[in-house]
């Protein structure tokens, strides 16, 4: 008993030691990681104690070299300082560290950056001596560098449009590249409504399909490979049909109907428009297209039809759980019908337009029957209200004959 | 006629001479009475059949006639509601998580299970609409005056109790319209004067949820009902002392006997029962699929009755001034015996109907109005 309270005791105790010398809450780290440099450089202290960068051990020396213990301007820009490092060298800079595998893996973060961007349009643009072309700090910031998790980084899925924009997004400023209308483009996209409307930060953004260190656009033949990604069973469809074996340049890719940075919301009805793009004149294509929304259509409607008579049902309210799940079957049928259009097959497409009219047309049927058999209880009323007259009848003659005993 | 209590001899006697000497059957009998199915009091004494006999020879004033009909069907259709109302209880659960279920089982899955629900909910209709015609008849025709103010106040309280009954029977079902219609209605309710935050404690908080549910169940099956048979015994034992009402042409108010006035209850309860079940096959009520407080559907009103408030309640700038309206008008329904007591000229008589009229015509257009009113 005496031992169990003596552990207690300590237990205790050591726990109230450590809540006193255990480090403080928030990533403010004891001693300025600024160093003195702050005394002249206020403004940049006060970005960079603010930075992911601040409360790991990296200091305004680490980029800039000098002395930051001295306040003399002379001594701390004195031996090994660089002062404002070349846009060049930035992205060797921060792979001193980055690329260093020993030092990143505490973070697990990866350390091929430097060597994706030097694969990069920007790396390989940088490499022949253009020093307009995206570093590391046009996409991150110099002093407050933030991690893509935090809201506030300008590499946070939300923000990373306006980044790339920045340079790729418009005709002003002075660091733009290339007179563009992509940033609006993007804006306009269904894609550019998931992420801002709906909060949606899987939605794709520029690097989604670009690439992020080892930015460049896909190549001819690739596009398929990136939005399949995401869409993959349009991209499987794709890829067993007549447009992905087409021969040479002009084979369509997936921005040839749905546009590449104005992407906008896959619509069934431009199954039957869309083929003009590239064959016009062609009647057979045009009518094989025109052949697909119309398979769609129809089994949608058999569809909606029959939900719509599921709906009746319930208000009476007759049995419909299975019908329920009929619908939904049917649903899923025409869901799978619109991926497998990518196909240009017109019979890859009815295996599942088929299967979705014939489950509507069995339910409709199904139903009717069920509502008819409710119309049947009219004809019971009339006999119903045959035997009322007749009571009714009987009842006025007894009373009569009460009335003439009276 | 062996006299109750003797021993007789063993043989030729039925079963209810038996009966009659172990139980007084003439005293079950007179039970009866008292809730008007037999207009006089009976002769306890006397053995049953003896009674019967009596009760069947007996002169009546001619009670299934002309307006008078209304009062004999609030009372039937009572009747056949709470038969309706009983069967609907044994599978009926009160919650919320399965109300619309159980609702929905008694109407999908039981056998004839559709009838009895379609049943009640157009016996609660045409309850209403009896009431409601009962009362404007008695208006009309100045029943309201001595000896008659305690009738009058029994017809005000019963209409209350039978539209307080359909207010919380709509709410049981707990289907999405039907639960809005009570919230909506509710609001009107909540915005009387002193008497709405007091019924809003009382009815378990302003938000219809579990708590509202089980009170407005209790209600509509317990306290509503006892009441509505209270006012009944009421109203039948004042008519025993002030007789009935005598407006007809004098042919219509000679007597019968009560075996015709029998037969013909009987034949108006077929009728009945012949309408009902016409409306509940022909028109059966929708279901709209379970409630959920989170989502309104559009198009939602009160239910009729509460339409004018309603839209006084939405459209006045001042919300607890529809609440007042509602409450003076009630209270002065209530006291009209005491306001229009004197001499009945015949000038004053027309006076009272066109103002009563006119207070109806308001009334309606304030129904219409709500009934199209768009909820801002």
């Amino acid at each position: 008993m005496k031992t169990t309270l003596a552990f207690l005791l300590f237990a205790a105790a050591a726990t109230a030691a450590h809540a006193q010398t255990g480090t403080p809450a928030g990533p403010a780290p004891v001693t300025a990681a600024s160093g003195r440099c702050g005394v002249c450089h206020p403004a940049e202290r006060v970005q960079f104690e603010r930075s992911r960068h601040a409360p790991e051990g990296v200091r305004c020396v680490s980029c800039h070299g000098g002395d930051d213990r001295s306040l003399d301007a002379g001594a701390a820009h004195g031996a090994r300082f660089r002062g404002r490092p070349a846009r060049q060298d930035i992205p060797r800079l921060c792979a001193t560290c980055h690329a260093d595998e020993a030092q990143m893996r505490p973070y697990n973060l990866p350390v091929d950056q430097y060597a994706l961007y030097q694969t990069s349009g920007h790396g390989q643009r940088l490499a022949r001596g253009d020093r307009q072309v995206a570093v590391c700090s046009d996409c991150h910031g110099a002093h407050e560098i933030l991690t893509s998790r935090d809201p506030a980084s300008s590499v946070y899925p939300l923000n990373i449009p306006q980044t790339c924009g920045r340079c790729h997004g418009g005709p002003a400023g002075p660091g733009a590249r290339r007179r563009s209308d992509v940033l609006k483009l993007y804006r306009s996209s269904v894609h550019a409504r998931a992420l801002f409307e709906q909060g949606n930060l899987r939605s794709p953004t520029c690097v989604s399909c670009h690439g992020v260190h080892g930015a460049s656009p896909p190549n001819i033949g690739d596009i398929d490979k990136v939005c399949g990604q995401c869409h993959t069973a349009d991209r499987r469809y794709y890829t067993s049909g007549g447009h992905a074996v087409a021969r040479g340049g002009n084979r369509p890719e997936c921005a040839a109907c749905h546009e590449a940075h104005g992407v906008q919301a896959a619509r069934p009805e431009r199954l039957a428009s869309s083929c003009v793009l590239c064959h016009e004149g062609d009647a057979r294509r045009l009518d094989l297209g025109r052949r697909l929304w119309t398979d769609y259509r129809t089994a949608a409607d058999e569809v909606d039809k029959a939900a719509a008579l599921v709906a009746k049902a319930d208000a009476i309210p007759i049995q419909t759980e299975d019908y329920h799940a009929r619908i939904e079957e049917a649903r899923t049928y025409l869901r799978e019908a619109l991926p497998a259009a990518h196909s240009v097959q017109p019979e890859v497409v009815a295996s599942f337009t088929t299967r979705a009219r014939a489950v509507g047309q069995e339910v409709q049927k199904e139903i009717q029957g069920k509502l008819a058999n409710l119309r049947q209880h009219r004809y019971v009323l009339v006999a119903f209200w045959f035997y009322v007259l007749l009571t009714l009848f009987v009842l006025k003659r007894f009373r009569d004959q009460a009335a003439r005993n009276r | 006629m062996n006299e109750p209590g003797r021993q007789g001899p063993p043989a030729r006697q039925s079963w209810v001479d038996w009966l009659e000497r172990r139980v007084n059957l003439s005293e079950i009998f007179s039970f009866i009475t008292h809730f008007g199915l037999v207009y006089t009091p009976v002769d306890t004494q006397k053995p049953v059949r003896e009674v019967l006999r009596d009760v069947a020879a007996e002169s009546v004033p001619r009670y299934a006639h002309g307006a008078r009909v209304l009062g004999l069907l609030a009372a039937i259709l009572f009747g056949l509601q709470i038969v309706t109302g009983v069967l609907l209880a044994y599978y009926y659960r009160p919650t919320p998580e399965a109300a619309f279920e159980s609702t929905r089982t008694i109407v999908r899955d039981l056998p004839g299970g559709w009838f009895i629900h379609q049943m009640h909910a157009w016996g609660s209709w045409l309850l209403v609409a009896v009431i409601v015609l009962r009362l404007l008849r008695l208006f009309w025709d100045g029943l309201y005056r001595a000896p008659r103010e305690v009738l009058w106040w029994c017809a005000v309280a019963m209409t209350w109790v039978v539209l307080q009954s359909d207010f919380t029977g709509r709410l049981l079902t707990w289907d999405s319209h039907t639960y809005w219609s009570t919230v909506r209605g509710l609001e009107v309710v909540w915005a009387i004067p002193l008497a709405g935050p007091v019924l809003a404690f009382l009815l378990g908080g302003r938000t219809v949820n579990e708590d509202v549910l089980i009170r407005f169940y209790v209600l509509h099956l317990m306290v509503l009902p006892a009441f509505y048979a209270g006012f009944l015994y009421f109203t039948f034992a004042t008519l025993r002392r002030v007789g009935l009402s005598q407006t007809g042409p004098a042919r219509d108010e000679r007597t019968i006997h009560y075996r015709e006035h029998l037969y013909s209850m009987t034949m108006l309860t077929v009728g009945l029962f012949a309408i009902l079940v016409t409306l509940a096959t022909l028109l059966p009520l929708r279901f709209h699929g379970a409630a959920d407080p989170y989502v309104t559907p559009g198009g939602v009103r009160p239910p009729w009755y509460m339409l004018a408030t309603y839209v006084l309640l939405q459209r006045l700038p001042l919300p607890w001034l529809s609440g007042f309206v509602l409450l003076v008008a009630s209270v002065a329904v209530l006291l009209l015996p005491l306001w229009l007591h004197g001499d009945e000229t015949r000038e004053r008589r027309l006076r009272i109907r066109l103002a009563g009229a006119g207070v109806l015509l308001v009334w309606l257009v304030l129904s219409v109005l709500g009934a199209l009113l768009e909820r801002r």
